[in-house]
C-alpha cells in the first residue's frame, strides 16, 4: 500500500471504497430462487418421512411415544420447550402437524402444542434484546419489545385454552374451515402437491429401505431423517428468503415506522410469510426500538402480523399430507392468533395491555438485569420442564 | 404501506441513503449560494435568512431520514456493516456544509459586504470555485465515479493551501478589524465547506478508516 500526496492509500489512489464496491451476492438471484423452490418441496417430503416414520411404528409404539402428554398443560409445555430447543416454532408447528397426520397425536393434544409453540417462538427475541443490556435505556426499550410478544402469546393461551378445554371451538372451526376447502370435504384431505410430495419420499425410501431391513429401525431413520430435513429446509429457506426480498423488507419496514395499527400488522404478516420465519421479523424490530427508531408502539402490530405470518409454514406442511386432521390443527395455528388478535386489538383499553406489562418488566430488569436472565430461563426452561414433569 | 413490499424498481435501502446524500449535496450548494450572494452585495434580507435557515433544517432533516435508513438496513442485513458505516460517516459531512452557509450567512448579518472590496472578483472566485466543487461532488457521489472523485480531490486539495494563505493574510490585514475578522472567518469556512465536500468524495475511493482528514494540513494526515 503506497500513499500519494492526497493522503490517498492505493498505487492509484483508489485504495478500495465500499460503496463503489456496493454489495454483491455471490449466489444470482435467479438460483437462490430455484434454491428456495427446491428447499420448500424439501421441506414438505420431510413431513412426508416424518408421517410415514411415525405410521411405520405402528399404533402402539407411535401411540407410547406421546402416551404421557395428553394433559392439555404438559402438552402446551411441550410445545414450548420443544420451540426454544429448536429455537423456530415452524419446525414445531411442521412436526406437529406431521404427527396429527400419522395420527399419533389427537388434535385435542396438538392444540395446546401448537399455542406452546406460540409462546417458545418469542425466546429468540428475548436473547436478542439481552444483548442490548448494557446499555439502560436501549436494554429498556429492546427487552420491552421482545417480552410484549411473550405476555401477548400468553394472554392469548389464557383466554383461548381454557375456552378450547371445555368447548373445544377453536378446533372445530378449523376443522370446519379445512373441510370447505377444496379436497377437504373427504375423510382425507386431497393436497395437489402431495403427488409431487410422494414422488420425493419415494425416492428417499427406495435409497433407505435396501439398507436398513428392519421395519421398526426404517421407520425410525425415517423419523430422524424428516425432522433433520424440515429444521435444515427451514433453517436454509428463511436464510436465503432473507437474501432475496431483504430490499423488499427494508422498503416496508421503512414505509411503516410512524405508522402503527393495521399497517404494521400487514408488514409483519407479509414479511413474515416471506421469510417463514416470524423471529427473523421481530429480531429486526429490537435493534430498531433499541435504538429509538421505532416505538415499542408501533412495533406491537408487527409483532402481531408476524404471530400470523408464521402460521403459513404449519399450511404448507398439511398440503404434503393426506390428513384432513393436519390441515385442521395447521388452520388451528392460524386461527388461534387471528381470534387471539380480534379480541384483544380492537378495543382501545385493552390493546397494549402486553405492552404495559412489558415496559413494567424492563423497568424491573433495568433495574436488576438478574431479573431479565431469571425471566429467560424461568420463563422458558424452568416452567416449562416443570410443567412436563408435574402434568405428564 | 404493505404494497411496498410488493412493487418493483423502486429506491430501496443503500440507494436511498445515496440518494438521500446526493440531494444533501444539491441543498448545501443552493444553501451556500443563498448566503455567499448575500456577502457580496445581496445583504441579509428576511428572505434570504429565511432562505438559509429552512434550507439547513431540510438537510439536518435529510441527516435523520439518512441515519434511520442505515439503522434499518444494518437491523435487515447485518453483512453490510462496511457499508453503514462508511455511509454514517460521510452523511455528517453532507450535514455540514449547510451549518458553514449558515455561519457564512452570520457574517452578513453582523454587517460584512465583500462586493465593496476592492479584491471582490478574487474572493468571489473562490466562492465559484466551492460552490463548482459541491455540485460537482454530487453528481460523482450519484454515479459512484471513483475516478472523477479522485480527480476532484486532487482539484480540491489545491484549494486547501490557498484558504490557509488567505487567513494567514488577514493577519497582516491593514484595513479595518472587522474586515480582517470577516476575510478569516469567510476563509475558513470556504476551507471547512472544500473539506467535508472532499470527505465526501474520499468515501468513493478510500476505506471507512481512511476518510475525514482534509482539514488537517497534508503532512499530518497519516
Amino acid at each position: 500500500m503506497t500513499d500519494n500526496s492526497l493522503g490517498l492509500t492505493g498505487s492509484d489512489g483508489l485504495g478500495g471504497s465500499p460503496i463503489v464496491a456496493g454489495v454483491s451476492d455471490r449466489i444470482p438471484t435467479w438460483v437462490r430462487s430455484v434454491l428456495v423452490v427446491f428447499l420448500l418441496y424439501m421441506f414438505l417430503v420431510g413431513v412426508k418421512l416424518l408421517e410415514s416414520g411415525v405410521k411405520g411404528l405402528g399404533d402402539d409404539a407411535a401411540g407410547g411415544l406421546f402416551e404421557g402428554i395428553t394433559n392439555p398443560l404438559a402438552a402446551l409445555f411441550v410445545g414450548i420447550l420443544a420451540t426454544v430447543l429448536v429455537q423456530s416454532s415452524s419446525v414445531t408447528t411442521a412436526t406437529i402437524v406431521g404427527l396429527v397426520a400419522a395420527g399419533v397425536i389427537p388434535i385435542e393434544t396438538a392444540v395446546p402444542m401448537i399455542m406452546g409453540a406460540n409462546i417458545g417462538t418469542t425466546v429468540t427475541n428475548t436473547i436478542v434484546a439481552l444483548a442490548h443490556a448494557r446499555r439502560t435505556d436501549e436494554f429498556r426499550r429492546a427487552f420491552a419489545a421482545a417480552t410484549m410478544h411473550d405476555f401477548f402469546n400468553l394472554i392469548a393461551v389464557a383466554i383461548l385454552l381454557p375456552i378450547e378445554l371445555l368447548t373445544g371451538w377453536l378446533h372445530q372451526e378449523a376443522a370446519a374451515v379445512a373441510r370447505w376447502l377444496p379436497g377437504g370435504s373427504d375423510a382425507t384431505f386431497n393436497s395437489p402437491i402431495k403427488g409431487a410430495v410422494s414422488w420425493g419420499f419415494h425416492q428417499i425410501e427406495r435409497v433407505l429401505a435396501p439398507l436398513i431391513s428392519n421395519v421398526t429401525a426404517l421407520s425410525v431413520t425415517f423419523i430422524g431423517v424428516g425432522i433433520g430435513v424440515i429444521f435444515f429446509t427451514l433453517a436454509y429457506i428463511t436464510k436465503n428468503m432473507k437474501k432475496l426480498i431483504a430490499d423488499r423488507i427494508e422498503r416496508s419496514v421503512n414505509a411503516s415506522l410512524e405508522k402503527s395499527g393495521l399497517v404494521g400488522m400487514g408488514v409483519g404478516v407479509v414479511v413474515t410469510i416471506a421469510v417463514q420465519s416470524s423471529s427473523i421479523t421481530t429480531s429486526i424490530l429490537i435493534p430498531l426500538v433499541a435504538s429509538g427508531v421505532l416505538l415499542v408502539r408501533n412495533a406491537y402490530p408487527i409483532t402481531l402480523g408476524a404471530n400470523i405470518g408464521t402460521t403459513v409454514t404449519a399450511l404448507i406442511a398439511a398440503l404434503a399430507t393426506n390428513s384432513i386432521d393436519a390441515m385442521t390443527i395447521a388452520l388451528v395455528h392460524l386461527l388461534f392468533n387471528v381470534f387471539a388478535i380480534a379480541l384483544t386489538y380492537p378495543i382501545p383499553r385493552i390493546r397494549y395491555v402486553p405492552v404495559m406489562l412489558a415496559e413494567r418488566l424492563a423497568e424491573v430488569a433495568v433495574k436488576r438485569r438478574w431479573v431479565a436472565v431469571a425471566y429467560t430461563l424461568t420463563m422458558f426452561i424452568a416452567i416449562p420442564v416443570a410443567g412436563i414433569f408435574i402434568f405428564s | 404501506m404493505v404494497l411496498e413490499f410488493f412493487k418493483g424498481n423502486t429506491q430501496s435501502g443503500l440507494a436511498a441513503v445515496q440518494a438521500t446524500i446526493v440531494g444533501m449535496l444539491r441543498d448545501g450548494h443552493d444553501v451556500f449560494m443563498a448566503a455567499t450572494d448575500a456577502l457580496f452585495g445581496g445583504g441579509k434580507s428576511k428572505q434570504t435568512k429565511r432562505e438559509v435557515r429552512s434550507t439547513d433544517k431540510d438537510i439536518n432533516a435529510a441527516q435523520r431520514d439518512a441515519r434511520r435508513l442505515l439503522m434499518v438496513h444494518a437491523a435487515v442485513n447485518d453483512t453490510d456493516l462496511l457499508l453503514v458505516l462508511q455511509y454514517a460517516s460521510i452523511v455528517k459531512d453532507a450535514e455540514r456544509i449547510g451549518d458553514y452557509a449558515k455561519n457564512i450567512y452570520d457574517l452578513v448579518r453582523y454587517g460584512t459586504n465583500f462586493d465593496t472590496s476592492e479584491d471582490s472578483a478574487e474572493l468571489e472566485r473562490y466562492r465559484d470555485a466551492v460552490a463548482q466543487l459541491i455540485l460537482d461532488a454530487a453528481k460523482a457521489f450519484e454515479a459512484t465515479d471513483a475516478e472523477e472523485a479522485q480527480r476532484l480531490i486532487g482539484k480540491a486539495d489545491g484549494f486547501l493551501a490557498d484558504y490557509d494563505d488567505k487567513v494567514k493574510e488577514a493577519y497582516n490585514y491593514e484595513g479595518p478589524t472587522s474586515e480582517a475578522v470577516a476575510r478569516a472567518l469567510y476563509f475558513r469556512f470556504l476551507k471547512r465547506t472544500t473539506a467535508h465536500t472532499m470527505n465526501v468524495l474520499t468515501s468513493l475511493v478510500q476505506p471507512l478508516d481512511r476518510l475525514d482528514y482534509y482539514d488537517e494540513a497534508p503532512e499530518d494526515r497519516d
